[in-house]
């Protein structure tokens, strides 16, 4: 009977561990990052580095409880049928110790938190590029403000139905985002870049970045924002400056060009009265 | 229906149909109305795990194959309003009006015949609010915590969104009034010698629920209302003129997170009550732990907002702190629940075999909170499949897993006979494997960038083989309820136990009256001179050695 069930485990290990190399090495990859994305931003490893080491502090955590609970289970396991364990209430040292500790923990952690929280989320003046990107329902329009390549003028991108729209970016620079939705609440989220951000109708949300690795990211709105969330999609690829502006000269040539930034009508009113005529930029 | 109705007919043969029916309606016996929470509340369990079944389906493979984006919506939104409040709420109400007034030796509860209007609500408002899959636009698809604009009228036009908002605007009265008869039953109607500190913990925790069920259960009457004049009556409350996106969010989460602790709560009051049991020993360190309780409760009321990191509107160093701070408190219950088993007698029942399973996966749920709690590490798994899978390890992991312990413990009270062991054990594995087989992977497709409350994903996002595995642990859970089934089918014909205490080791005051209670509970109530009344009836020997332990501790003071 024992044998059976070792053999039994042996077989559910086994084609768990195949199933589990014979993913892409794609998926090897995440494996080893623990299904992490590999961070594209300077932020984003703050991040990455504090989420590890987070989990090692956790897991030492987790695995000292759970031994606890079952070494208690297996321990003090039933012997005779006529058992009278000692009638122990409190043991009050004990259970002053293993209030202190958690606080001890959390104090530490909450320290780290603070200090890596203030770095991802403060706002600069020196950034080099501002991108507005408006979020509706259900695609996104990217505007590249304040570009050389424009010329006064705005540069865009935009998705549609059928088409997945790409955001281009720099790498290596400082990048402005600022968050603008006409319509629901969405979440503008880089899976890769490790951080998100929602967008409020009413509300500019705005947050940097400074992608440091060249290459592709995937973008998805992360709010549930009605029928077709799920194909709220976007690509991010991170270039160099020189491949970023002939990009961008690119999109000039095609003539996504435009006076103002295309944020979509300011705000919609509830409930939905005569539509107000927007200026597209009346934020500022 | 099986639970509700046989101990009636035990004595004097089948009355008709028509009599039980009759005596469902008009009957205010607690012991009755909580069986009926009971059913019901597990009757909305099955419904919303067959909705998780069918979204399960639909993501077992990239592109469109079960049902459309907007059914999709419409069944996540359902399966998180019918499992929070039609399910989990109300199960409190039914552990609670089977278990507390017995366990504070009352007769019935304060104000019986508000406690059956309480059911009664529950059980419309519930039917009001799922009504909307009968009407042509079908029902709430806006997410069971409806942001505006979302829920607005422009943008959720269908009458299923105001049957929705109604529906549980109905239920949350009759929560409120059971919360209300809950607290003046502990309050004025526990026994001669029953003191507040010697109250069982499932009903120091049955309190504290109740008082956080009338602290915030009027926030969402009021939000609810509001945003029903917004939609029907041209209000302009949550405008987004005035940052009514962020206004809603405030009120709908400080319902919503003491709300978590309403279905938590009761549920670690019913593992408390079990491993003193299994274990031959009184629960440890008893007034840390409903200290740590009061401390759950009163911080839960100042953490909404971690919910809101990934807005931009709030202060992220207060929510963090406040968040962390809950982990204290629920680390000493825990360590309170392994020092109760530490140095006990053990013994694996049914019952004590689920409190584990709620330890070992409530454990994870805790752990992963931490992670949420820390703002720079859920700006990347908010609102991903990383929090469907913690939330699920923290309410399914304490819901389910304690819901089947009190089941399986309290089944020998609520009917006079006993499930089956055996099957007990089935039950309880095919449950564990599919429960972690369904939402452990889950994390990592959250890490990976899967966000939650998605109906499809490309087949490039390397999301299929994680998704295919879960929706495989689903299957394998749904058909753990099969072995309970049974269980309930051959209980219901099995022998009546005819002792008061079956498990022999009982503690509190329902294990000293027979097995069903009379009407009004007890004949007879026994001397109560510490938290362990039926134990020190039973067990005399043991109670007057620690009697004697007690004196020669005073007399060397």
């Amino acid at each position: 009977m024992r044998a059976m069930k070792r053999a039994a485990l042996a077989t559910t290990l086994g084609v768990a561990v195949t199933a589990l190399t014979s993913c892409s090495a794609q998926t090897k990859h995440e494996w080893k990052n623990l299904a992490m994305p590999d961070p594209g931003t300077e932020e984003a490893w703050l991040i990455f580095d504090f989420w590890r080491w987070s989990w090692v502090a956790l897991m030492i955590v987790g695995i000292i409880t759970w031994a606890l609970m079952f070494w208690a289970v297996w321990a003090y396991r039933r012997r005779s049928a006529n058992d009278v364990p000692v009638q122990t209430r409190y043991n009050l040292p004990l259970e002053i110790f293993y209030t202190i500790v958690p606080v001890i923990m959390i104090v530490v952690m909450f320290f780290h938190t603070v200090k890596i929280q203030n770095e991802v989320t403060a706002l600069s003046d020196d950034y080099t590029t501002k991108i507005a990107v408006t979020a509706q329902q259900w695609n996104w329009t990217f505007n590249y403000m304040d570009e050389e390549v424009g010329e006064g003028q705005n540069i865009y991108n935009y998705g549609t139905a059928s088409y997945i729209p790409t955001l281009v970016l720099p790498v290596d620079e400082k990048i402005r985002f600022e968050l603008h939705s006409p319509d629901v609440i969405h979440s503008f989220w880089i899976t890769g870049f490790l951080y998100k951000e929602d967008v409020i109708p009413g509300k500019v949300n705005e947050f940097e970045v400074t992608p440091n690795v060249i290459g592709e990211f995937k973008g998805k709105c992360a709010e549930l924002c009605g029928a077709s969330h799920a194909r709220m999609l976007f690509n991010v690829e991170v270039v160099s400056r020189e491949d970023y502006d002939a990009y961008l000269a690119d999109q000039v040539a095609k003539g996504y060009v435009s006076d103002e930034p295309l944020l979509g009508q300011e705000y919609t009113r509830v409930p939905a009265g005569p539509s107000q005529e927007s200026d597209d930029g009346g934020h500022e | 229906m099986t639970t509700t109705a046989p101990q009636h007919a035990t004595t004097e043969g089948r009355k008709p149909l028509g009599q039980h029916f009759y005596k469902l309606l008009t009957t205010t016996d607690h012991k009755l109305i909580g069986k009926m929470y009971l059913v019901t509340s597990f009757a909305w369990f099955l419904i919303g795990g067959v909705m998780a079944l069918v979204m399960r389906s639909e993501l077992a493979f990239p592109g469109k194959q079960v049902v459309s984006d907007e059914t999709f919506n419409q069944l996540f939104t359902m399966h998180g309003t019918i499992m929070l409040l039609l399910f989990a709420t109300p199960l409190f109400f039914g552990f609670g009006n089977v278990i507390m007034p017995l366990q504070i030796g009352a007769p019935d509860v304060a104000f019986p015949r508000l406690n059956m209007l309480s059911y009664w609500f529950f059980l419309f408002g519930g039917l009001i609010a799922a009504s909307g899959f009968l009407t042509p636009s079908g029902a709430a698809s806006f997410g069971w915590f409806a942001y505006v604009p979302l829920s607005d009228a422009v943008r959720s036009p269908g009458v299923g969104g105001d049957l929705w908002i109604m529906g549980l605007w109905l239920g949350g009265l009759g929560t409120i009034l059971g919360a209300v008869n809950f607290i003046t039953t502990i309050i004025c109607m526990r026994a001669p010698g029953m003191t507040m500190f010697r109250m069982p913990i499932f009903t120091w925790n049955a309190l504290i629920t109740s008082l956080l069920v009338i602290i915030i259960f009027p926030i969402l009457a009021a939000a609810l209302l509001a945003l029903e004049a917004d939609r029907a009556l041209g209000a302009h409350v949550f405008d987004t003129a005035h940052g009514g996106p962020i206004l809603w969010q405030h009120l709908f989460w400080f319902f919503g997170h003491p709300e978590v602790y309403v279905i938590a709560l009761p549920f670690f009051g019913i593992v408390s009550e079990i491993l003193p049991v299994f274990s031959r020993k009184p629960i440890f360190g008893y007034v840390g732990l409903v200290g740590a309780t009061l401390g759950i409760a009163m911080l839960s009321v100042a953490v909404w907002a971690h919910h809101m990191f990934v807005t931009g509107s709030i202060d992220l160093t207060f929510f963090s702190g406040m968040t962390m701070l809950i982990a204290v408190p629920t680390g000493v219950k825990f360590f309170n629940w392994i020092g109760t088993m530490w140095g006990g007698s053990v013994s694996m029942d049914t019952p004590m075999l689920w409190s584990i399973g709620f330890l070992t996966t409530f454990l994870f749920g805790g752990l992963t909170g931490i992670i949420l709690a820390s703002p720079p590490l859920d700006f990347h798994v908010s609102d991903s499949y990383f929090v469907v899978a913690h939330f699920h390890y923290v309410v399914f992991g304490t819901v389910v897993f304690a819901m089947f312990a009190g089941f399986y413990f309290w089944w020998p009270k609520m009917t006079g006979r006993m499930l089956d062991e055996r099957l007990g054990k089935i039950h309880f594995w095919l449950l564990f494997f599919g429960f972690h087989t369904t939402f452990l992977v889950q994390h990592w497709l959250g890490v990976e960038g899967m966000p939650r409350r998605y109906s499809d994903y490309l087949p490039e996002d390397g999301f299929t083989f994680l998704n295919q595995f879960s929706t495989v642990g689903s299957f394998l859970l749904a058909l753990s309820m099969l072995p309970f089934a049974i269980n309930v089918y051959k209980s219901a014909r099995g022998p009546l136990v005819g002792v008061d205490d079956p498990w022999g080791w009982g503690r509190s005051l329902e294990w000293a009256t027979s097995c069903p209670p009379p009407r009004h509970n007890f004949h007879t109530l026994p001397r109560i001179r510490s938290e362990s009344p039926a134990f020190d009836l039973h067990h005399p020997e043991i109670a007057a050695l620690e009697e004697g332990e007690r004196y020669e501790g005073s007399a060397v003071r």
